[in-house]
């Protein structure tokens, strides 16, 4: 019942993201033709203020009703749901508060994504994190989804500097991208919000370290040079450019754009590799990403949540795990170096 | 009441005729007094900007002015002979007249199309002969009607969209390039006419310095006094910045963050080689360029530089072309929210003109029958002096009843819902029967109205 309702209502968000991008767009339309906009814009409001609405009441619900815990970021779902009702107050407090109207045009269409995204984490790779029981673990979950966040605003503010600058370059009438705000004011923004999620993803990184060098989870010796590790120092380095954009002679203007969705990119990579691979402890034999033997129907999804998954990060998941004798071929060799490397990570991105 | 104007607008007239039939300042408080005194029954509003002079004129139906006195009027204000306002003169009445007013606010006959201080300049010419209790409530309902329409327009349709000066769309650039202006430099190269106009544009912005350099370094120093500027070197004005000489170019592109060039040098005076070098000096951040000379006083190569927003008057004129196009686009959608506009105003005006014709009927003919009911009365007592009081009440009903069946009929043909009824005709024609004097009905609403303010 409440894996319904949760996918129902993230279905509902994706489509009301999507809308309200739709309105955006003709309201952009509108303005270039100098028609009035008043009920498009009122429109869009109502539409992105629903989608905090329902984002946050999901995550509400799903805190009280179905985890039945106080423990918000029960998976890697939760946390995107999170993400998707920050974004999208994010958006409304930028376009409400600055010169920054058509910043929905570039937000909204991730903010769809999000949600989408987090459809497919709760119907096909949903799996939980596991019980929270240290402080680190928290810290490290709820700075790497901050961090995450301001990443995406970052991204966006790219993406709407290189249209703005584009379109400087025509030299098309200014007016048609007045709603984009100045290049300098969304500069600003991209180097706040990567300074912002700069500081997260530290905090993110330096927590993750503590947790599979020093207690719940052990890697091996290797942890430090796995792609999981190389990409996301990557992506913390591109961050900690960018943030430093304005002091700097050769990353300005576009460049720190571009770097900013890198960056993104570099986090989603990293994201998506921990996603894809199971995370074990090096001194466990390596196991095959997809089960060998037929998964019960159901499985994979919320609705299996009562059922311990084949390849979870907990004892009870891992003890119905079929063992698989420790080999030394290639396969072996990167699941052994994936794994290590997944655990750095968010415990969102262990999922598979 | 008729709505009557004269108007002599760029259209119409030079520029030399123009400036000597401009009424400003103190003049348009006299020359409203001057209507009023000379057409006491007038309700009169005088609107005179740099394009046009314009008098509108509510009157009783058949009384002066008429548009000759019009004409005659304006010329002995003026100080000139009659047959020059004549010529260029265009005369309006009743919904056209309005209809010019209204396509006047909202910049539909300005020169520049869709500009917006036309509609301030209306507001004040109907401010100034209100405190001068010129307006009645004819031109009030008229002007308000008109500013409303005006804003109406403006907001709903694209009219008033873009920019349509060099300037202007200058500022829309850097305006799209920078948030904020007071930590900016701004360097000006050139000291010409251009330079100057589109400078005071770029002014507008409050930069924290402006620096204006010229090979002629006099040139510099006449323009930065102009523009409030002082003309030392590297000193700070009262604007911020001064005059810089011309050989610290280099340090000023430097230093700089908007650039106009309009110089008359016939080969670029900013080169790609020149300005490469600075970019590390000046750690890549954005600048702004704006080339208004011709031939160009920045090689085009320059515009191909990372963070550098460069462009000539060509680029800057077609956007300002685009403009006018836009709006004319918007003309006929703006016409049509006029013709809407004029006939609710003049539907009621018409009602009021109704309204008070109605009760001047009403009263004429209460009137009769109070002087028949008195007489009959008279008559009745045989010259006792008692009166019947109750015969007094039992005629009194009579009449009313009377009268109200009289006038049951011609009120209703007198409607001003009913949209076909030719009410000017019926209005004419009952004032013409009955000898109803416009002026003596309009004067009972204006007691009628004072006593209620009282």
């Amino acid at each position: 019942m409440t894996d319904t309702l949760t996918t129902i209502s993230l279905i509902a968000l994706t489509l009301l993201s999507l809308a309200a991008w739709f309105v955006a767009l003709s309201r952009a339309r509108r303005v270039a033709r100098g028609e009035p906009v008043t009920t498009f814009a009122s429109l869009q409001t109502f539409l992105v203020g629903l989608c905090i609405a329902l984002g946050a009441g999901l995550f509400i619900y799903r805190t009280l009703a179905v985890h039945k815990r106080w423990q918000p970021l029960e998976a890697h779902v939760d946390g995107l749901i999170l993400i998707g009702a920050l974004l999208a107050m994010t958006v409304t407090y930028l376009v409400k508060r600055g010169r920054m109207k058509g910043l929905s045009l570039f937000a909204l269409p991730f903010l769809a994504v999000t949600f989408a995204w987090a459809i497919c984490a709760s119907l096909w790779t949903f799996r939980p994190f596991g019980e929270i029981n240290s402080v680190w673990k928290m810290i490290h979950l709820s700075s790497v989804y901050g961090g995450m966040l301001f990443f995406i605003m970052a991204a966006i503010a790219g993406g709407m500097y290189l249209y703005v600058q584009k379109t400087l370059h025509t030299r098309h009438d200014p007016s048609a991208t007045r709603p984009f705000a100045s290049l300098e004011a969304i500069e600003t923004l991209i180097v706040r919000t990567s300074a912002l999620g700069f500081a997260l993803l530290s905090l993110g990184l330096v927590t993750g370290l503590i947790i599979v060098t020093g207690g719940e989870t052990r890697l091996g010796t290797g942890w430090w040079h796995s792609p999981k590790v190389l990409l996301a120092g990557a992506a913390w380095l591109v961050y900690a450019v960018v943030m430093n954009v304005k002091h700097t002679t050769h990353f300005r203007g576009a460049r720190a754009a571009w770097l900013s969705i890198a960056g993104l990119i570099l986090l989603l990579a990293t994201f998506g590799i921990a996603t894809a691979l199971p995370a074990l402890p090096k001194d466990e034999p390596p196991r095959p990403i997809f089960r060998s033997a037929p998964r019960p129907s159901g499985s994979g999804s919320e609705e299996s949540r009562g059922n311990p998954l084949p390849y979870g990060r907990g004892s009870s998941s891992r003890s119905l795990a079929s063992p698989r004798p420790a080999g030394t071929g290639l396969r072996e060799i990167a699941f052994q170096r994936i794994d290590s490397v997944s655990s750095m990570l968010p415990e969102a991105s262990c999922e598979s | 009441m008729r709505i009557v104007m004269l108007s002599i607008s760029h259209r119409t007239a030079s520029v030399d005729l123009r400036e000597r039939i401009a009424i400003a300042g103190e003049r348009l408080d006299q020359a409203i007094q001057s209507l009023r005194h000379k057409y006491p029954h007038c309700e009169a509003v005088v609107l005179s900007t740099c394009n046009r002079t314009e008098l509108y004129i509510a009157r009783p139906l058949h009384e002066a002015p008429t548009y000759e006195q019009l004409d005659e009027f304006l010329a002995d204000f003026c100080g000139i002979e009659s047959k020059h306002v004549t010529s260029a003169a265009v005369h309006r009445e009743q919904d056209q007249a309005v209809t010019h007013l209204f396509r006047v606010a909202t910049g539909l006959e300005s020169m520049v199309i869709g500009e917006p201080q036309i509609l301030g300049q209306v507001k004040q010419a109907y401010e100034i002969s209100q405190r001068s209790s010129a307006v009645g409530p004819v031109l009030h309902r008229v002007f308000q009607q008109a500013i409303s329409v005006a804003k109406q327009v403006r907001s709903e349709s694209g009219i008033g969209e873009g920019r349509v000066s060099i300037g202007s769309v200058a500022v829309d650039f850097a305006s799209q390039i920078f948030e904020r202006f007071d930590d900016k430099v701004m360097v000006a190269i050139g000291a010409g006419e251009m330079a100057k106009v589109t400078l005071k544009h770029l002014q507008a912005l409050k930069p924290a310095k402006l620096w204006l350099t010229n090979r002629t370094r006099q040139r510099a120093e006449e323009l930065a006094a102009t523009m409030n500027l002082q003309g030392a070197v590297g000193s700070t004005g009262s604007g911020g910045g001064g005059v810089r000489s011309f050989e610290d170019l280099d340090e000023l592109l430097v230093e700089a963050d908007i650039v106009l060039t309009s110089t008359g040098a016939t080969q670029p005076i900013i080169t790609e080689e020149r300005f490469r070098p600075l970019i590390r000096r000046r750690r890549s951040r954005p600048i702004f360029m704006v080339d208004i000379a011709v031939p160009r006083d920045i090689d085009p190569a320059v515009g191909n530089l990372s963070n550098v927003y460069l462009y000539n008057i060509d680029d800057l004129q077609r956007v300002v072309l685009k403009t006018h196009e836009n709006r004319s686009a918007q003309v006929e959608q703006c016409e049509k929210m006029v013709f809407e506009a004029v006939r609710t105003c003049m539907a009621t005006v018409q009602h009021r003109d109704v309204g008070l014709l109605i009760r001047a009927l009403r009263d004429k003919l209460h009137s009769y029958a109070k002087d028949e009911r008195q007489r009959s009365i008279k008559k009745r007592s045989n010259g006792s002096g008692e009166i019947d009081t109750e015969l007094e009440k039992l005629l009194e009903e009579h009449d009313h009843r009377l009268v109200n069946k009289i006038l049951h009929l011609p009120l209703q043909q007198l409607d001003p819902k009913n949209p076909d009824a030719p009410l000017g005709f019926f209005a004419a024609a009952l004032k013409r029967l009955f000898a109803l004097e416009e002026g003596t009905a309009a004067a009972n609403e204006k007691e009628t109205g004072d006593d209620a303010a009282k």
